[in-house]
Parts: C-alpha cells; sequence; structure tokens
C-alpha cells in the first residue's frame, strides 16, 4: 500500500511542479485565446458589451473571405514580411560580418549599433515621417540641395514609394536584431574549420560560402522565427508615417484590424481577422523551423 | 482723519476682492477623497491642468490622473472600459465627435449643474455638447478653422497686377473657396512655393470635406440617415480638392497630413493660404518658430457655391460618469476647469473659449498688451463661431463612417478612382453601416 502510494507520489510530482506553468498558460495564453475566438463568431461590439452574446457563427470569416479589399491587405502583408525580413537578414550579415573583421573599439561600434533597436516605434514613424515629407522633409531639401532633383518627391504618397519608405524606416529600425543574433553566431564559431580551409587554399568567398555562411544560417532562422513575430511592431511606424493610406496603398493587417477594432468598435470582427492573419504567423514559424532543423542537420549540429 | 483714511484702504482693498469672479465661487469641501481622472494629453492641453492643484487645494481633494494620452489613444481606453465594466473614474475628456458613440456612460449635466452657470456658456457650444437632448459634456475649448495668409503676397503690387490680368478681378483676401482656388494657382511655383494645403487622411480629412459639402449645399445625409454626398454638390466639394492637388497648387504628399504638417508647413513660410485652427495663431506669429511671423493676415473661412462658410467644428470637453462615486465632486472639479479665470489660462493660449464672457475679458486683455493680431485672431474667431459652426451629424457611427469616407477622398486626391465614383464607393459603404446600425 506504501508503496503504492509512494509511486502515485512520485508520478503526480512533476505534474505539482509544472501546476504554476499550466495555470499561467492556461489563464494568459489559453483563455484569451478561446476568448477571441469566441467573440469572431459574435458582432461583438467594444461600446455595446451585451452584442457578446449574439452567436452569429461564421459570418465574420464569411464576409472575409469575400471581401477583396481584405486579400489585398493580406497579400501586402505578406509582400512587406518578405521584403523586411531579407533585408533586415542582408544587412544585419554585412553588419555581423563587418563587426567580426574589427579589432579595435568593437564593443563600443556594438552598442552605437543597437541604438535604432532602443527608439520606441512611434519615434521612428515620426523621425522617418518628417524625413519623407515632401514639402518640409529633410530627404527632399537634401535632393533639391544637391541639385539631384528638382521635384518635391510624394515618398508617403506615391504607391511604391510610401511602401519603400515604410520598409526602409522598419529596416532602420529592426536591422541591429540580426546584426546582433549573427555576431553571436560569428563569435560561437570554431577557429579550426576556417584556419583548415585556407591551408586547403580557399579564397575568402569559399570560406565564407561554405563555412561561415552554414554554420550561422541556424542563428538567422532564429532571428528570422523572432523578427517574422515581432514585426508586428511596425503597426506603430505604419499608423504614425502614413496611416494605412493613401487610399489603402500601405495598408497592412495590423492597422486594418487595430481601426476595425478600435476606432470602428467592432471587436468580432477584427477578430476574425486577427484569426485569419495568424495562419500567416504560424506559416512563417513553421517555414523557419523547417529550414532552423535543416541547417541545424546540414552543419551537423542536430543530431 | 485716521479712521477716515483706515475706511478707505478698506474699501480699496475690497474692490479686487468683489471684482476677482473666482473668489466668490464655492467648490465645497471633499477631505480625503480621491477623484479618479482621465484626461487628453499634449502640449496645448497640459497648461490648464498645472491649475489642478488650486483645486485640491481649496477642497480638500485628491486628484488622481488615471490617463492622460492624445484622443485617439483615450478612446481606445474608454471603449476597453465600457466593453470591461471597469468605468470606476469619475471623469474624463470628450470631444463632440467622439461623445455620441459612448451611448448612457456619461450623466446629463443639466440634472447636476445650475441653469446659472450654465447660461455663461456660448449657447451654440452648449447645443454641440447635446447628445439626444442630453447635456454630456461641459465644453472646454472650442475649435473652428479660419484662414491664414501670408500678407505681403497680398501687398505686393506686381503679385496685384499680374493676378488681375490672369483672372480678371483684384488680388484680395479670398471671400470664396473658387477664389482660394484661383490664388493657390497662381502663387504656386512647386517644389519651393505651394498655393494651399490640406490635411489629407483620417476623421480631418472627411471634416475638411463636409464642411465644402455644406458650402456646396450639400449634406452627408438626407432625413432618413441615407447617405447623400455622393451628389452634384459632393463631386463639386471633392473636386476642389482634387483639382488643387492635380494643378500642383498644394504640396504632393498632402494625402498623408494631419494637423501638424499643415501647421509647420504654413510656418515654413512656403505656403501661402493655409486653413487652420486658432491655437496656431501665437506660433505663427512668433519669430523663434515661424518664418512668416509678423506677416500673417487671417480672414474669415470662405463661403462655397451655396454662398455658406464652411465651418467644421468641435469642442475638447468634461465628461462625468453615471457610476461615479462622489457626483459632486466631479461637478465641482469640471465646473473648476471650464470657470472664467481657468478659460483665461487657455484663451492666452490662442485656444477658443467656451464662455461667452471670456470671449471678451481676453480681447480686452490683449488690446490692453497691444497684442493686435491676438485681438484680430479673436475677433474672427468670434464671428465664426457664433454665426458659421457646425458638427458632423452627432451619431455614435461617425467615427465608423467617417473611415470608410477617407480612404475613398483619398483615391480620388491621388487619381485611382473619378470623384464620382470614390464618392459613389463611399456612399455604398456607409450605407451598411447605417443599415448595421438600424437606420433604415
Amino acid at each position: 500500500m506504501l508503496r503504492y502510494l509512494r509511486t502515485r507520489q512520485a508520478k503526480l510530482t512533476p505534474i505539482l511542479l509544472l501546476s504554476p506553468a499550466l495555470f499561467t498558460m492556461l489563464f494568459v495564453v489559453a483563455l484569451p485565446l478561446v476568448f477571441s475566438l469566441y467573440t469572431s463568431l459574435t458582432p461583438y461590439r467594444l461600446i455595446r458589451p451585451e452584442t457578446i452574446e449574439i452567436f452569429i457563427g461564421l459570418r465574420n470569416y464569411v464576409r472575409l473571405f469575400s471581401d477583396p479589399d481584405f486579400w489585398e491587405v493580406f497579400g501586402r502583408t505578406i509582400l512587406f514580411l518578405l521584403i523586411a525580413l531579407n533585408l533586415e537578414f542582408l544587412f544585419g550579415l554585412g553588419i555581423a560580418l563587418l563587426i567580426n573583421r574589427i579589432t579595435w573599439g568593437q564593443r563600443t561600434l556594438r552598442t552605437i549599433m543597437m541604438f535604432p533597436m532602443m527608439f520606441s516605434p512611434v519615434l521612428v514613424g515620426f523621425q522617418f515621417k518628417f524625413i519623407f515629407n515632401d514639402n518640409i522633409g529633410v530627404l527632399n531639401n537634401a535632393l533639391q540641395s544637391l541639385g539631384i532633383t528638382d521635384q518635391a518627391i510624394p515618398w508617403l504618397v506615391d504607391r511604391e514609394l510610401a511602401m519603400f519608405s515604410i520598409i526602409f524606416a522598419e529596416v532602420w529600425m529592426s536591422t541591429s536584431v540580426f546584426a546582433i543574433l549573427l555576431l553571436a553566431g560569428l563569435f560561437a564559431m570554431p577557429r579550426d574549420p576556417l584556419e583548415a580551409a585556407k591551408v586547403d587554399g580557399c579564397n575568402s568567398w569559399q570560406v565564407f560560402r561554405h563555412i561561415t555562411l552554414p554554420f550561422i544560417m541556424p542563428f538567422a532562422f532564429i532571428a528570422m522565427t523572432i523578427r517574422s513575430l515581432d514585426v508586428a511592431r511596425a503597426f506603430d511606424i505604419v499608423t504614425v508615417m502614413t496611416g494605412g493610406g493613401p487610399a489603402g496603398r500601405t495598408e497592412l493587417l495590423w492597422t486594418l484590424i487595430a481601426r476595425t477594432g478600435y476606432e470602428n468598435a467592432r471587436m468580432g470582427q477584427a477578430n476574425a481577422m486577427a484569426y485569419i492573419s495568424t495562419i500567416l504567423s504560424i506559416a512563417f514559424t513553421y517555414f523557419f523551423f523547417t529550414k532552423l532543423v535543416a541547417a541545424r542537420r546540414f552543419m551537423g549540429g542536430a543530431e | 482723519m485716521f479712521r477716515l483714511k483706515g475706511k478707505a484702504m478698506l474699501a480699496t482693498a475690497l474692490v479686487p476682492l468683489l471684482a476677482m469672479p473666482g473668489v466668490a465661487q464655492d467648490y465645497g469641501n471633499f477631505d480625503g477623497y480621491t477623484l479618479r481622472v482621465k484626461l487628453i494629453g499634449g502640449a496645448q492641453y497640459e497648461p490648464l491642468y498645472s491649475e489642478i492643484s488650486a483645486w485640491e487645494e481649496m477642497t480638500g481633494a485628491t486628484v488622481e490622473i488615471l490617463s492622460r494620452q492624445n484622443h485617439f489613444e483615450l478612446d481606445r481606453e474608454i471603449k476597453q472600459d465600457i466593453a470591461a465594466g471597469t468605468l470606476d473614474w469619475c471623469v474624463g475628456s470628450n470631444h463632440t465627435s467622439f461623445a455620441p458613440q459612448y451611448g448612457r456612460i456619461y450623466v446629463d449635466l443639466r440634472d447636476h449643474i445650475s441653469e446659472d452657470v450654465l447660461s455663461d456658456f456660448v449657447p451654440r457650444v452648449l447645443e454641440h455638447s447635446t447628445v439626444d437632448g442630453r447635456l454630456v459634456q461641459l465644453p472646454r475649448h472650442s475649435d473652428v478653422s479660419n484662414l491664414f495668409y501670408i500678407r505681403s503676397l497680398y501687398e505686393d503690387e506686381a503679385n496685384q497686377q499680374a493676378f488681375e490680368a490672369e483672372y480678371g478681378y483684384a488680388l484680395t483676401p479670398p471671400e470664396t473657396w473658387a477664389q482660394v482656388a484661383d490664388q493657390a494657382n497662381f502663387f504656386a511655383d512647386p517644389p519651393d512655393f505651394y498655393g494651399t494645403q490640406y490635411v489629407g487622411k483620417d476623421e480631418a480629412v472627411v471634416g475638411r470635406f463636409y464642411e465644402m459639402l455644406v458650402a456646396e449645399g450639400g449634406q452627408l445625409f438626407n432625413d432618413d440617415w441615407e447617405p447623400t454626398f455622393n451628389s452634384e454638390a459632393g463631386v463639386r466639394a471633392l473636386d476642389w480638392f482634387v483639382d488643387l492637388y492635380n494643378s500642383g497648387a498644394v504640396p504632393r504628399g498632402v494625402p498623408n497630413y494631419l494637423w501638424d504638417d499643415t501647421g509647420l508647413g504654413f510656418a515654413s513660410g512656403s505656403v501661402a493660404l493655409n486653413l487652420d485652427w486658432a491655437g496656431w495663431s501665437a506660433f505663427f506669429n512668433d519669430p523663434e518658430n515661424s518664418s512668416v511671423a509678423g506677416d500673417v493676415g487671417l480672414v474669415r473661412a470662405p463661403m462655397g457655391s451655396a454662398g455658406v462658410r464652411t465651418g467644421w467644428s468641435g469642442s475638447h470637453s468634461f465628461s462625468i460618469t453615471e457610476t461615479c462615486d462622489n457626483m459632486e465632486a466631479a461637478v465641482s472639479f469640471v465646473t473648476f476647469l471650464t470657470d472664467h479665470d481657468r478659460q483665461m489660462v487657455e484663451a492666452r493660449n490662442g485656444l477658443l473659449p467656451t464662455r461667452t464672457q471670456v470671449w471678451e475679458d481676453a480681447r480686452a486683455e490683449f488690446a490692453a498688451d497691444g497684442r493686435d493680431f491676438m485681438v484680430e485672431v479673436f475677433d474672427t474667431y468670434s464671428a465664426s463661431m457664433a454665426e458659421d459652426a457646425f458638427t458632423p451629424p452627432l451619431i455614435p457611427e461617425w467615427i465608423e463612417v467617417s473611415n470608410v469616407i477617407w480612404p475613398r477622398l483619398q483615391a480620388a486626391i491621388v487619381g485611382d478612382m473619378t470623384s464620382q465614383e470614390a464618392l459613389d464607393a463611399a456612399a455604398r459603404e456607409a450605407s451598411v453601416i447605417m443599415e448595421d446600425a438600424g437606420y433604415n
């Protein structure tokens, strides 16, 4: 009997030890998710709390699936993610490689490199809004003073330039996340394979392509995964710089969801949009994790 | 002799005491009570809050400011409070355009504030603060726009001759929006100089379009609340914005402009005409901040083809929640923040008062100090507040309707749609919102 109780206690111990974490997950993650899933099946309006009791099934989703404007925004968000993340990776890689090579003042440079991360996205938005302002902005004034153009370039209005400006601000703010993680990868890299490659007569490009890059790719995919989830911080930048306009040219899922949920107070519909956009996040995360596993297997780290 | 002198001195000492309106007011005693409030934050709103400590000293109460954010953030927070049922605060900042959304969370102030106090406010502003027959806001300061211009451009003889030769009438500050368009095209020399500018996104551009629609003789909705802004008047109103954009008389970036952009643009000296609120007047005439200081003229907002002046207006205000646990303290607080002396504090910064007496007293103070431009500002703005001001429809759906209109207005301005197509599309979307809300 005593042995039975002891065995049972031993079996319960892990569950008991895990229970604080499980309860936290339940209340902080699972319940809000279930609640927002339920509200996406209602016409819930923030200013009329009683509407949460009206169940309308999938009507919010049906409306969204037949709304071409929503899918245009969905597609634009994917494009934004692809361009911004790839540019941040490329620039981050470049910065990390350069900083890795210098021997004097590296710590100072590392600190300076992190400055853009320290700004709040709202401040970054205002900063670039005034840089890109067509009339009193620094950029146009510089271009005109240097004689490069005699036009006022509408950076925040033109279809392509407006997206470019937003991506520029986003890349400026977040490239250092990639740079820091990739630099950590470079610091962790063993010297032996590099020296062996040099002894074997590899040139710099070959060393980079076949040794350095495969080694830091897992770090790159971790950075990609973090950034693909965290990139919604760009919401503040877009809101301040263009508000999703003009004429919806820079509308992204986050600005659309926030306007629908708060300004229009249609939280039910906004949550339906948010659930569809969650599919996007899951897809990106899954893709990067698959790539991460593959990259680790390639360099022999997984086994 | 000594006694007489003493009496004379006492009488002299009493004169200022009797003349001070603030001293006579009793704001009550709420010793130990903490009043919880949510206020709008921002540079132009803050000077008033430094007065709060005076109310705390007078009443013994403490004010706990739970929130101090811009109005859009505050609106979001209040909606969350409504949804979560956490309206555990008493006083909140409010605005004419936002107030109808909040349903019945705020008390009817006519039940709590005496008619004596309310009769000191400008009647039209109180009318604008009323939703469904209930006075849900005590107005703090008002907002309406008039037309600032660079005076030297109009005094220049070469400009006068060239303009008259081209347009067939004398170059004087404009009386109509058609004249604004002519003069804006005349002065424009992009990218160095522009004729005029306008705010081009969010509720701001809808407000500008709406006032132009009224000035052109149109309306947003008919009596059955069906959208009618896609009428001929609507197209004329929108064409005004589109034509100026196409001719290059306004900066190419206007579809992205908000109030800061237009204000700073005019202060930079690169724009001839600028429709704006009075809050900028001191800034425009300050040599530290503005390159047009000393050269700023002001006229009342021009008329549209229907002979009506544009006058989109709203007021910042204070409201008291139905759930407030100390109504007397809350009433005392909002009455204090909108009393004569407090409104003088705001008026000195160029904000438009909501009390009739403050209009006169502020103007007299500016005249005594030799601030002639501010006297002109108060004369112009008091005329437009009294005669031209009108609000957007005071319905809960206003913000949502404006959110479907502005992307379409932008689409017309940047050339993605014609004015008629854009307004038809916006009207269709607005119809769905109004139908969903049960109007028709």
